[in-house]
């Protein structure tokens, strides 16, 4: 009960994080468990970005990139795909459950889009529970 | 005038203090001039609760130097490290358990409890016995690295660390300079040839050898990544190689990370996994995964598998 | 006034132990306990590793015999995947247990336990030691920690690491010897094997002779034996060979390490994490009391020397005929370890030797052919503190699927709480104790090199 998850959203800068700033403008509801850092794009996503956040407290992370064949460098957003098959692996090696990662596509123009994504894993994490309900 | 010196143990496996014994030639100015050593259970009888055993609360005499190996995992192993803490000038947290958590904190990656339960009831042992718990030191709830649970002054990984730069630090700290130590990865001091990686496209098991020439030097072998086996050398922080080649590649066995990630925040698993992915290698290749967090299982880096939560469609 | 005595930490032994003497109103002993203060998880946390890796994570148990581990576990796991390593791979891996023995034996009576005995047991604290050692008797501690020294590199240099190898693999051994190595390994042993020889005169002389009387008292304790024999002829084995289990009397029986669970069982105390490990098979329970102990029976050089029918090379039977005709067969007596230790240096050098001039020794052919597998594989080796038992089980892919070991230390660890108990209710008497008495209590620990 009560429980209010930490969720970091990895936005690419020319998509997500407008997409971002448009609902803000828009004066769109979502969830406040959700804390924006920017990257220029979702490629330069290291996996390691993700286990930091997790180990420092947070209880789910997101990713968000510009659509397919979109992205301003050509293929980040590709190579941020293949990497999230590896995350989702490797979150479970380290004992994490895969659920608490999430990649999505939003382009500049689709601020609902975004809600929607963020408040889908706000609802998924609830659902999930701490990071460390078992161990402290 | 010799610098006293306090040495301690935690949960060890007393390999660092047969490292320092390794040290050699130099061994003995260093324990008997160098250093005045006031407390090191190994060596010498100096007792916690005084030399009748009449004491009540554990001490630790005072002194400049402080050593202490192994991990953190039980009340006592957190009294004598802070005790140590309170009593030693500069404390030196020496090899990976103690920097890391070494070995023993791969019980991080299961339930603690059960396991213990599970090692008291195995086939040879007699039915109805239960985790002891009289006049014995309590578990913690996980393994911890020294650096956890109180401030370190200094780090010196490996397991064992080297000879060489024990006696560097030791001597450093007396003569009040930096000590001088590798900073870079157990690749960088490898002398075996490298070629690019070919066709390689998986790692395979080390169940068969290594191909070399037998007595030929090292540098004429190739890269045992390269030859198609998981080596941790990229990953790992140099300081193992003696006469000029790392430990286990002297031996002709992959490197396997005992000294840790390249820099302190590092994390093995993840730099190598990225490692072989940007290399085109199959990290699914690569059987239990988790195994390469051996070395490196505190800090939260190791924990226990969650059960699968059903997947949802997304 | 009743009270308890701890003597924390136990010292100069390898592992983590801690000693109560607990005193009656009249200042005697009411009883003592050798409480085990750590314990690890090794037979959970190997559990789901690949078993071909394993060999190279149980090393870690014990840094100062991390051979034995290392190779009781390729035995193991060799045996689990059904591989049978090449005949070089087999002898190479046991030339490195043998060279191991040496430095632990050096280790073990010189800097360990001989303060002890060339300072004196009453000797205060702060120079019983090795420390002390180098400013009573100078030469003989550089010759020690040269002698040491030159031991452990010679392995160091061998197999890339002395401490936690790496070089046992599954099927045999990672690497074969070149003719040079060969040369240099001889030579360096030759050196070993004088020095070896000396040492036991040495000892024979200043020490055993000096200390005949400690020696015949202290900690002295009445049990049966266990230890591995040469199949064939029944002489001491350190890597390979059959068990065997001997009473008190002398009578024994004789099986192979796989059956391991017929013959011994684990007992557990409350109040100590290490497991007390005792003869299932003489049917008659686990009791330490002093007068009929049950069950119970000592491992380690003492066991080793006592149930092998000889020694196969010629310095170390001569030493063992001359033992055997002082203090006859089974010798009971605690203080003895440290003779038989000297015993098994000397048998160690020749036994390297031995290996070294085998002329298979550098084929090249050191490993064979394995495939993970499913299976179960027991490992057994004699490491310096006693029978060493891996018992592994493996799934389909070759994983650990369950575990079970039998460290050295464990099987003494009911004899030591006796031999304690032995010495503390001899030496303190009415109250009256000193750092020197309780230095003799842990003496008789120190015998055992726990
Ligand atoms: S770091 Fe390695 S050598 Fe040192 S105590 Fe831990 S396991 Fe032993
Ligand atoms: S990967 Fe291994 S063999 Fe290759 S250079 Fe690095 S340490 Fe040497
Ligand atoms: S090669 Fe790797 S595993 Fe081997 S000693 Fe060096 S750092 Fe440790
Ligand atoms: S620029 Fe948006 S994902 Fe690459």
């Amino acid at each position: 009960m009560g429980f209010e998850p930490k969720i970091i959203a990895f936005c690419c800068h020319w998509c997500a994080y407008a997409a971002a700033d448009l609902a803000g403008a828009a004066r769109m509801q979502y969830p406040h468990n959700v804390r924006i850092v920017r990257l220029m794009c979702s490629g330069m996503m290291h996996p390691e970005f993700v286990m930091d956040a997790l180990s420092q407290g947070a209880d789910g992370v997101m990713v968000l990139g510009c659509h397919l064949d979109e992205c301003r460098y050509r293929d980040g957003n590709y190579r941020a795909l293949d990497r999230s098959d590896m995350v989702v692996e490797l979150l479970e090696d380290f004992g994490y459950e895969p659920e608490r990662f999430n990649l999505t596509w939003v382009s500049s123009q689709e601020p609902d889009k975004f809600v929607k994504a963020v408040t889908e894993m706000t609802v998924r994490i609830k659902k999930l529970g701490p990071v460390n309900d078992v161990q402290g | 005038m010799a610098v006293t010196a306090a040495l301690e143990w935690l949960g060890s496996c007393s390999g660092c203090e047969i490292a320092i014994l390794n040290i050699g030639e130099d061994l003995l100015p260093l324990i008997t001039e160098t250093l005045d050593i006031v407390h090191a259970p190994l060596l010498m009888d100096h007792k916690y609760f005084g030399q009748c055993g009449e004491g009540v609360a554990l001490e630790i005499p005072d002194a400049v130097i402080g050593i202490v190996t192994g991990c953190v995992n039980n009340r006592e192993h957190l009294e004598v490290l802070q005790e140590m803490r309170t009593k030693c000038k500069v404390l030196i947290a020496l090899g990976t358990c103690a920097t890391h958590g070494g070995i023993p904190a791969l019980m991080n990656g299961q339930d603690q409890q059960e396991s213990w339960q599970g090692i008291f009831t195995t086939v040879s042992t007699d039915p109805g016995a239960e985790i002891p718990d009289v006049e014995v030191p309590p578990p913690l709830d996980r393994v911890y690295a020294c650096d956890e649970k109180v401030r370190i002054d200094m780090q010196l990984p490996g397991c064992p660390p080297n000879p060489e730069f024990i006696a560097e630090v030791i001597v450093s700290l007396v003569e009040g300079r930096d000590p001088i130590l590798p900073s870079k990865s157990v690749c960088d001091t490898c002398l075996t040839k490298r070629e690019g990686k070919g066709t390689v496209d998986k790692v395979k098991r080390f169940i068969e050898n290594v191909e070399f020439e037998p007595g030929a030097p090292i540098d004429e072998m190739r890269c045992l990544l390269e030859q198609g086996y998981m080596c941790m050398g990229p990953v790992t922080a140099a300081g193992c190689a003696k006469r000029g080649v790392p430990g286990c590649i002297s031996a002709r066995v992959p490197c396997r990370g005992c000294f840790g990630p390249v820099r302190k925040g590092g994390n093995q698993l993840l730099d190598m996994m990225n490692g072989l992915a940007s290399n085109g290698i199959d990290y699914k290749s690569v059987v239990d995964r988790r195994s390469i967090l051996r070395f490196t299982g505190a800090h939260g880096r190791l924990r226990p598998v969650k059960k699968h939560v059903a997947r949802e469609k997304s | 006034m009743a009270k308890v005595l701890n003597i924390a930490p136990v010292s100069r032994i390898e592992g983590h132990a801690k000693i109560a003497i607990h005193l009656d109103d009249n200042g005697n002993v009411e009883n003592t306990f050798l409480h085990i203060q750590s314990l690890r998880g090794f037979e959970k946390f190997i559990e789901g590793r690949p078993a071909e890796e394993v060999p190279r994570i149980v090393n870690r148990i014990c840094g100062i015999c991390p051979w034995m581990h290392h190779l009781a576990s390729n035995k193991a796991v060799d045996s689990a995947f059904g591989a049978t390593p090449t005949p070089t791979g087999h002898k190479l891996r046991e030339m490195c247990q043998v060279m191991a023995h040496i430095n632990d034996k050096i280790l073990h009576f010189f800097f360990l336990a001989a303060p002890d005995f060339v300072l004196g047991p009453d000797a205060d604290y702060s120079v019983r030691n090795i420390m002390g050692l180098v400013k009573a008797a100078p030469e003989l501690a550089k010759q020690v920690v040269k002698m040491r020294q030159l031991g452990q590199m010679m392995l160091d240099k061998f197999a890339g690491k002395a401490i936690h190898p790496v070089a046992g693999v599954v099927g045999g051994f990672a690497k074969p010897m070149v003719e040079e190595e060969r040369k240099e390994l001889l030579q360096g042993t030759r050196t070993l094997l004088d020095f070896g020889c000396y040492a036991l005169d040495f000892a024979i002389n200043n020490v055993f002779a000096k200390y005949m009387d400690i020696i015949g008292d202290l900690g002295a304790i009445k049990t049966g034996f266990l230890g591995m024999i040469d199949r064939e002829d029944g002489s001491l084995r350190l890597y390979d060979g059959q068990l065997r289990l001997m009473k008190s009397d002398g009578s024994f029986v004789d099986f192979e390490g796989d059956d391991y669970i017929d013959y011994i069982g684990e007992h557990v105390e409350p109040w100590g994490y290490s497991k007390m490990v005792y003869a299932k098979s003489w049917k008659e329970g686990f009791d330490m009391a002093l007068t009929a102990p049950k069950g119970i029976y000592r491992v380690n050089t003492l066991a080793r020397i006592n149930v092998c029918e000889k020694i196969s090379t010629p310095r170390a039977q001569a030493a063992l005929e001359a033992f055997r005709s002082s203090f006859g067969r089974p010798a009971q007596q605690t203080l003895l370890y440290h003779y038989a230790r000297l015993i098994e240096l000397v048998y160690s050098c020749e036994r390297t030797i031995e290996l070294l001039e085998w002329e298979g020794i550098t084929d090249p052919n050191v490993r064979a052919k394995v495939e993970p597998k499913a299976g179960r594989g027991v490992g057994v080796v004699e490491a310096p503190r006693g029978t060493l038992i891996h018992d592994y089980t493996t799934d389909e892919n070759g994983c650990i699927s369950g575990a079970n070991l039998i460290v050295g230390t464990t099987h003494n660890i009911a004899p030591m709480n006796m031999s304690v108990k032995r010495a503390a209710s001899t030496l303190i008497k009415d109250g009256v104790y000193s750092e020197g008495i309780l230095n003799q209590v842990e003496m008789a620990v120190r015998a055992y090199d726990p």
